[in-house]
């Protein structure tokens, strides 16, 4: 059933002058689950979501979201996409970024929602180019959810964040999943991967592995989620 | 201090030249072209100014003026009918043109070389020859006859400007345009690149924004601070710094915001060929101080040489700064063929770079 998933790509290949960065990746992500890109820095993950978002134009392959077919603009406003910078407006405060994406999706409300959840509400007037790195992915994470999207993408969006706060990203998400928006979001640090549901493996542009992270430790025959990483990732080295 | 610490700075310096052939190719080229653009353009100048002569003297003097004028290096001098002057100094062929009256040789005999003199008047940089010219005439006739005693007093007549006209007035008019359009340049092509390195570009690319929105939006934006800006140079420029007008101030305004919003298309459209601030600015020494040599501000276009001329006729600034001159010098106003085709031109290239910045942005984020 196609409506099950709310993202599936299907041999997606992606190429940037001699560099295959998507070499035939075939996914799904279904519908309210947290799903959780691994691999290297220069793995592919980022094209990926790009491909996803409709940035990237794939050579090959096809990518639907929320059963239609990418790139769709329109659908676009289902769609929440923060990151791997912090890419906001310096020049204007915390509320007049948020209300910017907002007007930008289409809503009018949920502004206050989102700065509370990133707690950033008492810090609303403060302009971006003062708040520190840590607030700054507050921010682009608040402007990335302030129209309630369906499918949530985020790229690397715990980077610069402290622990502390990391947690409550993570129960965020898993609050948000559970309301049924779909997250795929891309990491290489081990523990937030133990928090997903399910786990796609990427190296050198190619899906080495999917499943939960217990399915992924045992096809790699370790106890260890960083460990079966290291082995599953050096037998994708390509000849 | 340390000279090692020192020699380190200055080898990372020159070692990032190295990569940056953007950079190198502006640093060693742009002077050769600049320089060489102003040197062909003063030395290369084609034409001396054209200047028609009516003799209607009825003594013998007349002729020899005008047969001395015909020789001068100076101008370009051609005989015409004193009748037809005024219509081409309108129509551009002549600059000027100069008449000896029926009683030019028996005043001349009461010791009063008095011709008329009839100029153009709007480019104060081709008067200047044709006088130079009548004195040189003068002292060659002089030379062979009477001699001393003579009162030279040619009558100087202005279709355009006037006596109290002066450089002011003829640049004022093209700068006006021009400070418009360089600074909103200038701001755009920065605020759109800002977009572009912050991140904020990719970001709205994922939203349900169109690329024409975002381009639409962006004109809107800069268009409001350009007309602000054009209103206020226009007001400093005509109440406080006095600059000749002749024209209607709506007319001007509307080439000013035609140019402005030129500007912030252009710099949308030139944004992609940058990536940083820096490679930013390197646009203004290649693209905006050839087409402000070339556009007539400087040096008329009709005294360039004329394989630049055929360069200044493609130039939209070129447009822009003939239509407010001949707004502002000579009054002109919509009914003019030559106003028409000046703001159709530089409207155009509007509808031009607009579809540009759309299309480009399209391919770039693709």
């Amino acid at each position: 059933m196609a409506e099950a998933f709310a993202v599936a790509v299907e041999g997606v290949r992606k190429k940037f002058g001699g560099l295959h960065a998507l070499d035939g990746v075939t996914l799904r992500v279904r519908t309210g689950e947290i799903y959780g890109l691994l691999g290297p820095n220069g793995a592919g993950k980022t094209t990926l979501i790009r491909a996803i978002v409709g940035l990237v134009a794939p050579d090959a392959g096809e990518v639907t979201v929320l059963g239609r077919r990418m790139p769709d603009v329109d659908n676009l406003r289902n769609v929440g996409y923060m990151t791997q910078a912090a890419a906001l407006y310096p020049g204007l405060s915390v509320e007049e970024n948020l209300k910017f994406f907002a007007a930008v999706y289409g809503v009018d409300e949920g502004v206050d929602e989102a700065l509370r959840l990133v707690e950033l509400y008492d810090r609303r007037g403060s302009v971006v180019a003062t708040l520190s790195g840590g607030m700054r992915q507050r921010c682009s994470l608040a402007c990335a959810l302030v129209h309630k999207p369906k499918l949530l993408l985020l790229d690397e969006p715990t980077v610069g964040v402290d622990p502390q706060l990391r947690v409550q990203f993570w129960e965020e998400f898993r609050k948000m999943a559970a309301a049924g928006t779909t997250i795929i979001v891309s990491s290489h640090v081990m523990d937030e991967a133990e928090r997903c549901q399910r786990l796609g493996l990427i190296q050198y542009g190619k899906l080495l592995a999917e499943g939960t992270p217990n399915e992924v430790r045992a096809s790699a025959g370790t106890n260890n989620l960083e460990e079966a990483f290291l082995r599953l990732a050096g037998s994708g080295v390509p000849s | 201090m340390s000279a090692h610490r020192v020699a380190a700075i200055t080898r990372r310096l020159l070692q990032q030249f190295r990569r940056d052939r953007r950079t190198l190719a502006l640093l060693f080229v742009a002077p050769i072209v600049i320089l060489g653009l102003l040197g062909y353009l003063i030395r290369g100048s084609s034409s001396a100014p054209a200047v028609g002569i009516a003799n209607e003297d009825q003594g013998p003097l007349g002729a020899m003026f005008a047969s001395a004028l015909e020789q001068s290096s100076l101008i370009s001098a051609s005989a015409i009918q004193a009748s037809d002057g005024d219509a081409k100094l309108k129509d551009g062929s002549l600059v000027g043109y100069i008449v000896f009256p029926s009683d030019f040789s028996s005043r001349a005999q009461a010791g009063t070389i008095a011709p008329e003199v009839h100029l153009e008047g709007s480019q104060p940089g081709t008067s200047g020859p044709v006088l130079q010219a009548l004195q040189q005439a003068l002292s060659s006739v002089a030379a062979g006859g009477p001699g001393a005693g003579l009162h030279f007093v040619p009558q100087i007549h202005y279709l355009y400007g006037g006596r109290g006209f002066d450089t002011l007035d003829y640049f004022g008019a093209a700068f006006i345009g021009l400070v418009v359009f360089f600074l909103v340049f200038i701001i755009t092509i920065v605020a759109f690149l800002n977009e572009r390195s912050q991140g904020t570009l990719e970001r709205l690319m994922a939203t349900p924004l169109r690329r024409g929105e975002i381009v639409l939006g962006y004109m809107l934006g800069f268009t409001v601070l350009a007309l602000v800006q054009a209103a206020e140079v226009l007001v400093f420029s005509l109440a406080v710094l006095k600059v000749h007008n002749q024209g209607n101030v709506v007319l001007i305004f509307g080439l000013e915001a035609l140019m402005a919003l030129s500007a912030v298309n252009l710099g949308i459209f030139l944004s992609m060929f940058a990536r940083t601030e820096f490679q930013a600015v390197q646009f203004i020494p290649l693209v905006i101080v050839p087409q402000v040599l070339l556009s007539g501000i400087l040096f008329p276009v009709s005294t360039e040489p004329r394989p630049l001329q055929a360069v200044s006729n493609v130039l939209p600034l070129t447009y822009a700064v003939n239509g407010l001159r001949d707004v502002m010098i000579k009054g002109a106003d919509l009914t003019w063929a030559s106003l028409q085709l000046d703001a159709g031109v530089v409207a155009g290239f509007c509808a031009l770079v607009i579809i540009a910045g759309v299309l480009t942005l399209r391919r770039r984020i693709a």
